[in-house]
């Protein structure tokens, strides 16, 4: 599967066979720390402001663009988790060096599984089970009826969402709870059906 | 096996793997440890660096020295939670493998916090919100844009509730007529009574 990159893409990309691979290498170093920790505009100052020391004079935007070109190509690559071939032949379009391709491949392949598991951490997710807390109760009498045996669990469930914690607060007689107890059995049982193992095992 | 200081349920496995944990260290220090945990259930802060100090002998790592105050604040809470006397806990823990000294060390540090314990997990149980203070006014209503002359009573009731989640004072206010308040007084003078008979 081969990636197709818009011509505006491969302009900013471009822009990489102008200068050595050493910058390369150091722009390949900066476009993973800014998928691990998030993008810092006065990297790109910095680099402008190098490259006018070296005589390259080269404006903060097209290293910004450089920068954002290479972070696509790792991104896309990781996301689909493209073959070596065809990162190759994907990298081959823009017409650049031997050594230049024979690098950024090395950058996609150093980077792909740690890129692959920040984008794992990206997918919307529910809020999950943290802990719970409960105590059950006997109603023994109400405004209008004394003698009363009324037994009842409440139960609060604290759940996680993305580190905000939240509760929810429910109140059940013991025969649902029961009931509950059984059905959420029943699904944990599920698992040992033959259905289910068979799937399993074709996953693993 | 069935352990009544779990409930009536069997002993969960790791547990069972820092029992041995437990007997590395001399039951003197296992004592002390105790005595610490045994302040951190109460709801005090831990001194984390006196337990480093007193497991440094038996050279633990510090994922060691986690699992036994995790195995501690167990056994302890658990005990109490189903009410089992220093004995029985002393003998149910010889069965799982803990050297006697160190059993009985621990219990006998178990007795003598039992109640206070007891007493902070009640506390620490779940409830939904606490009445923290009421606060009252009583009125007299002269005339009306109704009635000229009115010369009515009004009471002004103003209850702070804390809520159970955030721990903060909610107010809430309300007026009533002299009668709607001889009921409610009535209603919750009955409610009182059948709460001393039960206690």
């Amino acid at each position: 599967m081969l990636l197709v990159l818009s011509e505006e893409r491969k302009e900013h990309l471009g822009f990489l066979t102008q200068v050595d691979s050493a910058v390369v290498g150091e722009f390949g170093r900066i476009a993973v720390e800014f998928l691990r920790k998030g993008t810092n505009p006065k990297i790109y100052e910095g680099a402008a402001s190098k490259s006018k020391r070296r005589k390259l004079n080269v404006s903060s935007d097209v290293i910004q663009h450089g920068v954002e070109g290479l972070t696509y190509l790792l991104t896309e690559g990781s996301k689909l988790m493209i073959s070596e071939i065809d990162f190759q032949d994907s990298v081959l379009v823009l017409g650049f060096s031997e050594e230049l391709n024979k690098l950024l491949l090395q950058l996609y392949l150093d980077n792909r599984k740690e890129i692959r598991s920040i984008l794992g951490e990206l997918a919307p997710k529910l809020p999950s089970y943290h802990s719970l807390e409960w105590r059950l109760d006997v109603q023994l009498a109400s405004r209008s009826l004394r003698q009363q045996i009324k037994p009842a669990v409440t139960i609060k469930l604290h759940l996680d969402q993305n580190g905000d914690q939240t509760t929810k607060i429910l109140q059940t007689d013991p025969a649902t709870l029961l009931h509950l107890i059984q059905q959420l059995e029943q699904a944990l049982g599920e698992m040992k059906t033959n259905h289910c193992r068979r799937i399993v095992r074709n996953i693993k | 096996m069935r352990f009544r200081f779990c409930g009536d349920l069997d002993c969960p496995d790791w547990v069972l793997a820092e029992i041995s944990t437990l007997a590395k260290i001399s039951s003197v220090k296992l004592k002390l440890i105790c005595g610490q945990v045994l302040k951190d259930l109460q709801g005090e802060r831990i001194d984390y660096e006196k337990i480093l100090k007193l497991t440094s002998d038996a050279r633990f790592e510090s994922g060691d020295v986690k699992a036994t105050i995790a195995v501690l604040s167990f056994i302890l809470s658990s005990a109490a939670k189903h009410s089992v006397d220093s004995d029985s806990l002393s003998s149910e823990l010889q069965q799982l493998g803990l050297p006697k000294e160190h059993a009985t060390g621990l219990c006998r540090s178990y007795e003598e916090k039992q109640s206070p314990l007891q007493d902070s997990l009640r506390t620490r149980s779940l409830r939904l919100n606490h009445l923290d203070s009421v606060s009252w006014r009583v009125d007299q209503t002269l005339s009306s844009s109704e009635l000229q002359q009115v010369n009515e009573p009004l009471v002004h009731l103003k209850f702070t509730v804390r809520d159970g989640d955030r721990g903060v004072m909610e107010p809430f206010a309300m007026s009533m007529s002299a009668e709607k308040f001889r009921v409610l007084l009535a209603e919750l003078r009955q409610a009182h009574a059948m709460m001393k008979t039960l206690s």
